[in-house]
Order: C-alpha cells, then structure tokens, then sequence
C-alpha cells in the first residue's frame, strides 16, 4: 500500500516548470564563466519582478506589522495594546471562535463533499451534466451567491425557500386556525381576551362567568386586525336576543375606532367574528355542545337542559401557523444562556455559521469535486483490478486503495480550503443580516470593519491582520512543501 | 463641467428666486447694488457631491449675480473635516468651508485656523437659536453660521393606521407613545416596526432617549465620556427604552422579527409599496425616512390628507399618507422635550477676504437656504427662512424642530471612534435580552469598550 502511495506521487505532484527552468539556467549559464557577471545579469532580470514583490508584498507586511503597535491613526506607538485588546473584547474574542468554526468544519465537509461527487461522477451516466451543474456555483461571483443564499434563507415564508418549503409541510401536519396568533413574535392567545372572556385551559379562551339556558353571552376580543376579520366575512356585531332552552352570545371584535379606549360595550362600528369554534362545557369539563359563530358573530347552543355552564372558544382558533425558523439568526446551537458574555462569545455556535457554512459548501464543492476527480482518473486501474482479483470488495477497495492513493489530492483540497476559509468575508459581509453581522464576524471581516468602515482603527485592525497573517502561515509552509515534493 | 452645470441650473434657479420672493422671504442679506462691484471669487468646499450640489449651487447663484464674485465650489465628500485639516496645515485651504462637525469646528477655532465671525454676522447670529450658536462659539467668540440641519427626532407614522386604531393626535410624551402602542396592538396593528440593521438605528433610537431622559448637557458628557456608560442615567435610558423593546408583542415581528429588519426594509414595513398592505404603524428614523416613503410610492402625500383632501388610505396604491411626531420626553423630563438629536453643516471662514466675508454673510440669511428648501431635501436651522419655503407641511415641521431646538446634540455614536460598532452590538444584545441583569452586563462592556477605544 505505501508502494501504491509512492508510485501514485509523482503523477499527481504539481510541478512549477518556470521555477524548474529558471534554476536549470542558471546552473547551466552560471557555471563556465565563473565570477560575478552572470549573477549581476541574472540579477538585473530579477529586479523588476523583485521590486514589484517588494513594493506590493514585503512593504505592506513591514507597514501593516509597523502599524499594529500604533494607534487608530497609525502615529502613536501604543506597544502591544492592540493586541491585549483584541484578546481582551468579547466581541472581537468572536471573530476568532467563527473561524475556528469555519476551520474546523469547513474544509473536511467541503473535501467528503467533492469525494462523494467525484466518485459519483465517475459512475453516474450524465457526469458531464451533473460535474457542470455541480462546478457551476464557482463561476458567480461570492456576493452574487451570498445575497441568493440570504434570500433562500430568508426569515419571512413568503421569500425564503426553506422557510417555505417547512411552512407547506407544516400547515398540512397542523394547520393555523382561522385567526392566528404569531407565537414567535411574541402574541399570546390570552392577549386576544378584552371583555367577557379570559385564559382557559390548554391554550383556550372562556366566558368568565357561568351561563345558564336563557342567556345571553357577550365575548369581546381584540388584537384581531380589521383586514383579516373583513376576509372572513365579518358584519356588524349584532346581540342576539335571549333564548329559551338555549345559550346564545356574541364574540366581537371590543375594539371601535370613534372611542378607542371603550371596552366591553358592542358599539355600531364593532364587528362580529365569524367563524369561531366554541364548545359549551359544564362545570366538570365535559363538552355539553359545539357550535360555529356566524358573520356577525352570534352563536347558539340550544336545547342545553339544565345546570351552568362555560363557554368555551376552542385553542384551535388561534393556532399558530409555522411563521419560519430565523436561519441567519444569531441563536446559539450550543447551551451558552448561563456563561459570561467571555464564555459565551468563545462557545456559541449560532445558526448563521451553519447556514453559511452550507451556502459556501455549494459554492466550492464543485472545486473539491474536480479536483478530486482529476485524481481519480489518475489512480493506477491495475492497482485496483489487482485489489479486486485479491478479492477485495467494493468498499474495501475504496477505503485501503483509492484513499491512499489520493491522499495527496485530499490534502492539496483541504489545504487549499483550510485557507480560503481562515480568510473568509465576503459571504459573511453579504448574507448575514445586519443584526448577525457581529455574532458571525470573522477575523478578515473585523480587519475589513476596523481598518475601512466608519472612522476606523488602523492599528487594531493591522493588529488583526498580523494575526491572520501567522494563522495562514502554518498552511501556506505545508502548501509549499507539498508543491516542492 | 461644474460651468455647463451651473448654466443649466440658471433657469431653474431664476425661476425659484421669483417663487421665493413671492413668498415673502425677508432678505435681511447683501442689497445688491452696493456690492454690485465687489467681484473676485471665493473658493468653498461642501460634502455635498451629485443633487446636493446642484442644489448648493443653485442656493448660490443669486449671490453671485448680486456680489459679481464667482464661487468655486469643490466637493470633498464625507472626508472633508480630515481634508480641511490637512490643507489647513500645510496646503491650499479653502476661503470658506461648510463642515458636517461642530467639534471641528471647536478645535480649529482653538488653534486659531479659523476666523472669529462675531462682527461679520453682527446681528445675523440672531437668525439661530441659542442651541445653534452655542455649538460653534468658542470663548465667547462666534465661528460658525449655520447653513443645513437634519432632524433625527422624528418618529415616523402611518396616519391611516392611527386613523383605524382611533389616535386623533399625536403623543407627547414617552408614556403616550407606550399608551398609544397598546391601543394600536388592541387595533390589530403591530405599533412599531423597530430598525435594527447592524446596530445604528437602535443607537439612533437610544440616544433619543438619553437625550430626552438625561438632558443635552449629560449626553454630550457621555458622548466624549466623561460620563461614564455605568452611569445610573444611562441604566434608566435602558430600561425606559425596554419599555418598548421590552414588549415583543409591540414590534413588528417580535425581537426576531425585528432582528431580521435591515434600513430600509423597516420602513417599508409602515409605508409598503403598492400591493402591500403595512404591517407596523411607527417606525423610528431620520428625516432621510422620508425619501425612502416617497421612493415606495409617489401617491405618498405628506401630512394627514390624502391627495386631493382624501382620506387617509392604508391600500398605498390609492391615497396612503406619512406623517411624523417629534420624539417625545417622559413626563417627568418634559424639560428635555425640545432638546433634538441631528446633524448639520456649519458655514466657517479659513480667510478673510471681502468675499469670504460677504459669502459668510449671504450663508448666514435666509436667502440661500429658501432656494435649497423649495429644492426639496433640505432644513434650514435659520428661523427667518420662511415656513413657506418648504414644499410640504411635514418638511416645514422638521425644520420647525430645528429652529425651535432648545438643545441640538450630534449623533453620539459617530464620536466613538473604533469602538462604534461595538457600542451597536452591545444595543443589539439589548434588543434580544431587556432584563435588569443584562443591562447592567451591558453597561459594564460598553464602559470597557469606551476606555479601551477612546483611549481614557
């Protein structure tokens, strides 16, 4: 197996042919004259390029690491203060759990993700079609992909897919009453009850006093929008008259523009609500009849016998409907609501990360799948066929031959991946709502915020910047080496 | 460019000076003919770049045809205040520069960059309110005239949904709007609709509160931090603005909903487009609120009226309406009511020639300012520019508010420095948990905040 790996190496190395040349002529000119000459002309093809790598990459560096221990305007020596206060500022202190998020998470998926595609391709009749759609994210620009995500995503049902696609599931398992309350912002069934009625139990609401046959009940809700009683067919509240052998009653809406503040009387420009499933109950909480307001909100139990009674306007009324899940919210998947504001900016994973993390993976997996497939395509078949003649089974053959055998390629995607995602911003600038832009910052998108937005902060956000810069180095050495074989 | 412009804005201009001196507007400025002679040219710089400097340079061109000096006016956009300081040490300073910072304006007059003014507006300085002069006088010196104000104490509300819920006028105090909350929530209207983006508008919305629990005075103490922010009167603007927030119920969406509400989605939540149906009665901004609303629909009329004296609509596709109130104090700190949180742009003069003075003198009357009011986007703190210059009765009101301002404070977040994005996080975490504990850890990091970015 380590022989298929060395064998498998130098066919999947990437080779720098211009680096290769360039030392090659060098030996090859250099060493028949001797002497300096030859290096002051190879020097002098050197310079241009070695004044422009020092002018837009080795001064910068110096600069950027000169001006981490300066102040805001980069004029004052301030010592190592940029740095303690990074790591001192719970909302910068963020910045560094997202990417460890993103590091952690990111690029393992993104590389099982192109594993699982690039085999699939491999086998699967329309590959061609499938690789294109697959790789076709990668040629949007990150913004573009961002703001199409943000709207996939988006809170309200009527815009964002998934919400959307949850809401029909949703209103078919447990449809919304005909009245809905919105739980999530915050509306509560006994919020409804103005005059009459009160909280009953398990989420309904009922007369607050005993009735008996011959009675007339008079129940007043609010906080129902005039609009949505209009759609249900609603007509001026209108009291019934008492019935013998009967309950009867009104459910309305308590509320009149022309005396706003007036509760409890049935005024002309109140309506009914129509629509409105009661039941009666007796004292022991047994059901002594249902019934259905009508358009102007009057409603009867008749022939109900003796003894008192309540009556009840059923939970099902108000039911909820599913009003989305906040995806690009802030609120944490790990428990956190007991730590310290330190504590919790280090160990809250918010859900705005997992969104993104899966708007990113649709993003780059079609890279990870290509290039993975690329080595696929390279691995030795007779390797193998020779595994499988040995009778090795499909799995096996896949776990203790072709992931040895790409190994190589793995590492290149991963790395590659490991340091897009140490960098990452502009997914984060763009699809996270305003309000998630500080729980999903990162450390490229703080040293954008400090160093450009609003008055900024060049030190702190050069200090930023180093940070990142010895982050990516680890990366970029193992990169290298893999280059250089 | 700037000529082919100008040529193309005489018309216009022309034709609104005849609107102005129909009006009535009292030119207290320059009579023309003395200065007739006068010529040369005096070099201005503004921030305002595209129409608000066609419009500047429209409020311009009846000084130029009575004085006969050219005005060069350069553009320096946001940046002006750092470019003006540059040039003032070692460049090509403007003669005369309109800045959008009063402490600037403070610290040039310190060092002497810039001229004292007081016997060139003479009189003129009476045109402003105390709470104006007061900002850009500096050792009983006046060095400042001020040209454009905005008003950030505005609440803005749907009048036909105020119509719907029985609200025949406006609240005046902070209980009535929490009053008035509870009887629009009755009404089936959620009452706000809270803009929360990446934090700015609930900072706007909180030092409203500041301003009108704690006064002028503490808030401009906060505002350079000598105030600390666990100050018992920052806990109280806390827990009075949680009176709100405090009430999920009371906001478009509840906490969640108003964590997804970006500017100037929040807006349109109060004045939808045609087609939609509003989902909020109130929303607090800005002035600039307004062209967002007229952006929504051009059926917006301004004020309590639908177009053609119709009723107010909820259906913007018919005759919908915005109108705003000024956003009130508690009863107990009613003293505080007129105090207004803004922003404006300060007229000052780097050097004294004969036509920066007279310029100084021309910015500091009503003239100019009228020609930009009628232009539209534009309030003026300067009381002699006439009511009737404003092209509608909610613009007249915002610059009523100016000019009757009995304390003007500038956005305090703004002068926070690095720190600004963190002072929005931390009233973001506000908005998610409005509980005494909270507040208190809040206050706590925000304190540690501003040490750490103000650098005391």
């Amino acid at each position: 197996m380590a022989a298929a790996n060395t064998e498998s190496r130098p066919r999947l190395r990437i080779r720098l042919p211009g680096r290769a040349g360039t030392r090659q002529r060098l030996e090859e000119g250099g060493n028949p004259e001797g002497g300096f000459r030859p290096h002051l002309g190879s020097l002098a093809f050197l310079a241009p390029g070695a004044i422009w790598l020092l002018a837009i990459t080795v001064y910068p560096l110096v600069a950027t690491a000169r001006n981490s221990f300066y102040d805001g305007t980069a004029t004052n020596f301030v010592g190592l203060r940029n740095y303690s206060d990074i790591f001192s500022t719970a909302s910068i202190l963020v910045t560094f759990r997202n990417n460890v998020i993103w590091v952690l998470v990111f690029p393992f998926l993104v590389t099982f993700v192109g594993l699982v595609y690039g085999v699939l391709a491999e086998r699967i009749r329309w590959s061609t079609a499938f690789k294109t759609i697959i790789f076709m994210p990668i040629v949007f620009s990150a913004t573009s992909s961002a703001l199409v995500w943000r709207t996939i995503f988006d809170l309200d049902p009527h815009i964002g897919i998934v919400n959307a696609t949850v809401q029909t599931a949703s209103d078919l398992v447990s449809p919304p009453g005909l009245y809905p309350i919105d739980s999530s912002a915050g509306q509560t069934v006994n919020g409804l009850a103005s005059s009459g009625v009160g909280p009953g139990p398990g989420g309904t609401l009922q007369s607050t006093s005993m009735v008996s046959a011959g009675d007339v009940l008079t129940l007043g809700l609010i906080g129902i929008n005039p609009a949505t009683l209009k759609l249900a067919g609603a007509q001026t509240a209108f009291v019934p008259s008492p019935s013998p052998g009967s309950v009867t009653g009104l459910v309305w809406r308590d509320f009149s523009a022309t005396s706003p503040d007036a509760r409890g009387q049935v005024l002309p420009d109140e309506v009914g609500f129509p629509g409105l499933r009661l039941t009666l109950t007796r004292s022991d909480g047994g059901s002594a009849g249902t019934a259905i307001t009508d358009s102007r909100g009057n409603f009867h139990f008749d022939g109900v016998g003796s003894g008192k009674f309540l009556v009840q306007i059923d939970a099902r009324n108000f039911r909820s409907g599913f009003t989305g899940i906040f995806w690009l919210g802030t609120q944490s998947l790990t428990p956190t609501s007991s730590l310290n504001q330190t504590a919790r900016a280090l160990l809250s994973v918010p859900l705005v990360d997992v969104s993104m993390i899966i708007a990113y993976l649709w993003i780059w997996a079609g890279f990870a799948m290509v290039v993975i497939g690329a080595g696929l395509a390279t691995l030795d078949r007779e390797v193998l066929e020779a595994a499988k003649m040995d009778g090795a089974g499909e799995w096996q053959t896949f776990r203790r031959m072709t992931m040895p055998m790409l190994a190589p390629v793995l590492i290149v995607v991963l790395v590659t991946m490991l340091i897009n995602v140490l960098k990452i911003f502009d997914i984060i600038l763009n699809m996270a709502p305003g309000s998630s832009q500080g729980d999903a910052n990162t450390l490229a998108l703080a040293m954008y915020n400090y160093g450009f937005t609003g008055l900024g902060n060049w030190g702190l956000a050069s200090a930023l910047a180093v940070i990142l810069f010895i982050l990516v180095v680890p990366a970029i050495v193992i990169n290298l080496r893999r280059i250089r074989g | 460019m700037r000529h082919v412009k100008r040529i193309g804005m005489l018309a216009a201009a022309a034709a609104v000076i005849v609107g102005v001196g129909a009006c009535g507007g009292t030119s207290t400025t320059n009579s023309p003919s003395p200065q007739a002679q006068l010529g040369g040219s005096v070099t201005l710089w503004a921030e305002w770049t595209g129409a608000e400097q066609r419009s500047m340079e429209a409020a311009l061109q009846p000084f130029e045809q009575s004085t006969g000096v050219t005005v060069n006016y350069t553009s320096k956009g946001s940046s002006i205040s750092a470019a003006l300081g540059s040039a003032i040490q070692g460049g090509a300073p403007p003669d005369v520069a309109l800045l959008p910072d009063p402490g600037t304006v403070q610290t040039l007059a310190k060092q002497g960059s810039i001229k004292d003014l007081t016997n060139i507006v003479g009189s003129l300085a009476s045109n402003y309110g105390a709470a104006w002069n007061q900002l850009v006088t500096t050792n009983g010196k006046l060095y400042g005239v001020w040209f454009k104000g905005a008003n950030k104490n505005t609440i803005w509300y749907n009048p036909a949904e105020f119509a719907a819920a029985g609200i025949t006028s406006t609240p005046t105090t902070w209980e009535q709007v929490i009053q008035d909350a509870g009887t629009l929530k009755a009404s089936g209207i959620a009452p706000f609709s809270l803009c929360t983006d990446i934090g700015w508008p609930v900072a706007d919305f909180w030092q409203n509160i500041y301003l009108k629990t704690a006064g002028a005075t503490s808030y401009n103490s906060l505002a350079t931090h000598a105030t600390k922010w666990t100050d018992p009167t920052v806990t109280t603007a806390f827990t009075t603005f949680g009176q709100l927030v405090g009430q999920a119920s009371y906001l478009y969406g509840g906490v969640r909903g108003s964590l997804d509400n970006g500017y100037p989605v929040c807006a349109d939540k109060v004045f939808p487009k045609p087609g939609a149906t509003p989902q909020a009665a109130m929303v607090f901004e800005g002035d600039f609120v307004a062209n967002e609303i007229i952006s929504n629909s051009a059926n917006y009329t301004p004020g309590n009226t639908g177009t053609g004296g119709a009723t107010c609509t909820t259906d913007p596709s018919k005759t919908p309406c915005y109108n705003f109130f000024s956003f009130p104090a508690p009863a107990a700190n009613s003293a505080n009511s007129g105090a207004v949180q803004g922003a404006g742009d300060v007229a000052i003069m780097v050097k004294d020639t004969p036509q920066a003075q007279a310029l100084i003198k021309y910015l500091a009357g009503p003239q100019g300012a009228s020609i930009w009011a009628h232009l539209g986007g534009f309030a003026s703190p300067n009381n002699k520019v006439a009511s009737s210059a404003y092209p509608d009765p909610v613009a007249q009101a915002i610059a009523k508010a100016l000019v009757n301002a009995t304390g003007f404070v500038f956005s305090l977040d703004d002068l926070q420095g690095s720190w600004e994005k963190n002072m929005w996080q931390d009233l973001l975490n506000f908005i998610k948990d409005t509980s005494a504990p909270n507040i208190a850890s809040i206050q706590a990091t925000m304190e540690q905040e501003a040490t750490a970015g103000l650098g005391h």
